[in-house]
């Protein structure tokens, strides 16, 4: 097999999470794969409508749940548009896991902040259940979720149980205007509502993922709530063909961010030139 | 390794050794315009012309086509059905081809093993025995003396030729992969004599280019991280178009595209094409945000990615002072000049003296 030729994979399951964004369970074709593909929390793979080509996404779901992997996209050109056709029992292709990992390990006895927006919750939800599996090893767990509009918000279910568990804070928000009469979330940026949330930063860890502009506003609030540059990571989701360190597309000065990415802590961050 | 004599006769039968013994034999050769010459396969000795003009396009196609298919998928009742593609490649000599698109394919292996092996790639190298001539220079646009490169440099060869006393070539046997071809055809190949007229040839070339730009383009790497906001490319990105015409040519460009094409209704292929950093829509997000929005930070990826990104990365530069972009560009944007204005800024403009 050469580096290129993808994995099959059946959609198991097929959920639209908003009017423009879907998630897919997806299972190895071929049950030799199936029992020997592993991940880390943060990876990212390939997948392919095929006839329209390949899109880069992180994998959704945890590693602590075996024998499937999840993704979610937002349709926004050809492939999105042509993976959100398919459904239950459609075959798709799958290259990867390509890239490095959230530093789960290193969290373990440690509070946890999770800050994400719109459908940047993908990666950040894949640690979240990695560290929920796991509950007792981890310090206080704070989530904080933005989106434009209530309609927009991905992982509703999963959201209110999160809601529901006394081990987890979650603070749920929408921008002015994108609230339903029955909101009972926050309104406002992410920024100000982790401003708001205010969660304890002594040795604490924070895994920031949304769009670019978010994630440059959220860096100096955890920065001025006390977190460690050291600790607060996010995952970059640059346009990608190859996820294999070729191709040339994902430099951000000298780094490729498929291979030493998409990971990065605030303090790589601020090393890069802002290219983001 | 040791060293031979091959004189133009001889390279001649060489050249339909190979062919009969079915190896494709690839060559500068002629085209219908006479000015010209190409890297192509040739029929027969008389096509190649070794001592014309440089072709304006590298031999890098031959390990990293324009376009090849990575995989072919058919829709069945039950699913889809892919089909892989070979990743061994019948035998090739590339002959003829000058230092600086030889080095270009060494400096290539580097990006295209690291952690993950490239195997379309590795598959043509194994494949192919690179015969390189030495160089006398083209003209003012060469610059591989200021790469680290020369026109006799043996990188990424198998065997090297130096055009010698007459019609001969001393041929420098560089690698195992070259004495299997010297030993496969013993007979071509004489006692090694020549080497002070081989020897003057070198020198001259040398100087030739080395006074077009006498300056050290390895140390230029620091100035470019430190300058990532300098106004010269705000001033030099002003005339670029962004048409990537410099890429196509260049033999070390390597940045691809991966598209998928129907090839009718229930089945199609997967494509890897090339393509360029300079293109707009090269980095465009899904979201539509494009971390290089301008053709400044496209034109600066490109100058950073060869003198900068891969020398950090790889431990060498990506340019092989062939000099084609600045040849090919219908802006005259000129990269040795750009080069020389670079170092100059960086207080690096240390005359080589024609040194390697």
């Amino acid at each position: 097999m050469n580096l290129y030729q993808p994995y099959l994979m059946r959609i198991e399951e097929a959920v639209d999470e908003t009017p423009d964004t879907r998630t897919f369970k997806l299972v190895f074709q071929d049950p030799k794969v199936a029992e020997s593909f592993d991940f880390q929390a943060g990876q990212f793979g390939e997948y392919s409508a095929f006839g329209e080509g390949e899109s880069t996404f992180c994998i959704a779901s945890s590693p602590t749940r075996k024998g499937y992997i999840e993704c979610s996209f937002k349709e926004a050109g050809k492939v999105t548009g042509a993976l959100r056709k398919l459904g239950v029992g459609d075959t798709i292709g799958f290259r990867g896991p390509y890239g490095n990992r959230f530093p789960v390990g290193q969290m373990e006895g440690h509070d946890v902040v999770f800050i994400a927006g719109g459908i940047g919750l993908a990666p950040v939800r894949c640690v979240i259940w990695n560290v929920l599996d796991q509950r007792e090893k981890f310090g206080d767990v704070t989530i904080v979720y933005g989106a434009r509009s209530v309609g927009d918000l991905v992982y509703k279910r999963e959201l209110e149980g999160w809601a529901k568990r006394s081990d987890v804070k979650l603070w749920q928000a929408v921008e002015p205007g994108g609230e339903a009469p029955d909101w009972k979330g926050e309104i406002g940026l992410v920024p100000a509502i982790v401003e708001k949330a205010a969660p304890r930063s002594a040795d604490a860890f924070a895994v920031v993922c949304g769009p670019p502009i978010m994630i440059k506003l959220t860096l100096p609030v955890l920065e001025k709530l006390g977190f460690s540059e050291e600790r607060v990571f996010t995952t970059l989701e640059n346009r990608m063909k190859c996820g294999l360190g070729k191709c040339g597309r994902c430099n951000i000065g000298p780094v490729y961010v498929c291979k030493d990415g998409p990971v990065f802590s605030a303090k790589e961050l601020k090393a890069l030139p802002q290219e983001l | 390794m040791s060293t031979r004599i091959l004189t133009k006769a001889d390279l001649a039968g060489l050249v339909a050794d190979l062919l009969s013994a079915g190896t494709r034999v690839v060559a500068p050769a002629r085209v219908d315009n006479p000015q010209v010459a190409a890297y192509r396969p040739i029929a027969s000795f008389d096509e190649a012309r070794l001592d014309g003009p440089l072709p304006p396009r590298s031999p890098k196609e031959f390990f990293l086509p324009p376009t090849e298919v990575l995989l072919r998928w058919q829709k069945k009742k039950d699913g889809i059905e892919l089909q892989e593609v070979a990743t061994e490649h019948p035998k090739q000599v590339i002959l003829g081809a000058r230092p600086c698109d030889v080095a270009a394919v060494e400096i290539l292996d580097k990006v295209m093993g690291w952690d993950y092996r490239d195997e379309l790639w590795f598959g043509r190298r194994e494949a192919t025995t690179i015969v390189s001539l030495a160089c006398r220079g083209v003209d003012k646009s060469c610059f591989c003396t200021a790469v680290g490169s020369g026109p006799d440099a043996q990188k990424g060869a198998d065997i090297l030729l130096v055009p010698s006393d007459g019609d001969a070539y001393l041929a420098q046997i560089l690698t195992p992969k070259g004495q299997a071809l010297v030993e496969a055809h013993a007979q071509r190949f004489g006692e090694a004599s020549g080497a002070e007229a081989a020897k003057s040839f070198r020198e001259a070339a040398t100087r030739k280019v080395a006074s077009n730009l006498p300056i050290e383009a390895t140390k230029l790497s620091g100035w470019l991280a430190d300058n990532y906001e300098h106004e010269l490319w705000k001033r030099l990105a002003m005339r670029c178009h962004g048409c990537g015409a410099c890429a196509a040519v260049c033999p070390t460009c390597h940045c691809f595209d991966i598209v998928d094409e129907p090839e009718g209704i229930d089945r199609g292929v997967r494509r890897r094409n090339w393509d360029t950093c300079q293109a707009g829509k090269f980095t465009v997000h899904a979201s539509g945000h494009n971390p290089r929005g301008t053709q400044n930070e496209r034109f600066r990826q490109r100058v950073l990615h060869k003198f900068s990104i891969y020398p950090k990365r790889f431990g060498e530069l990506l340019c092989t002072g062939c000099g084609r972009c600045a040849r090919a560009c219908p802006a005259g944007m000129d990269l040795p000049e750009i080069l020389g204005q670079i170092a100059k800024l960086a207080g690096a403009g240390v005359p080589t003296g024609g040194t390697k």
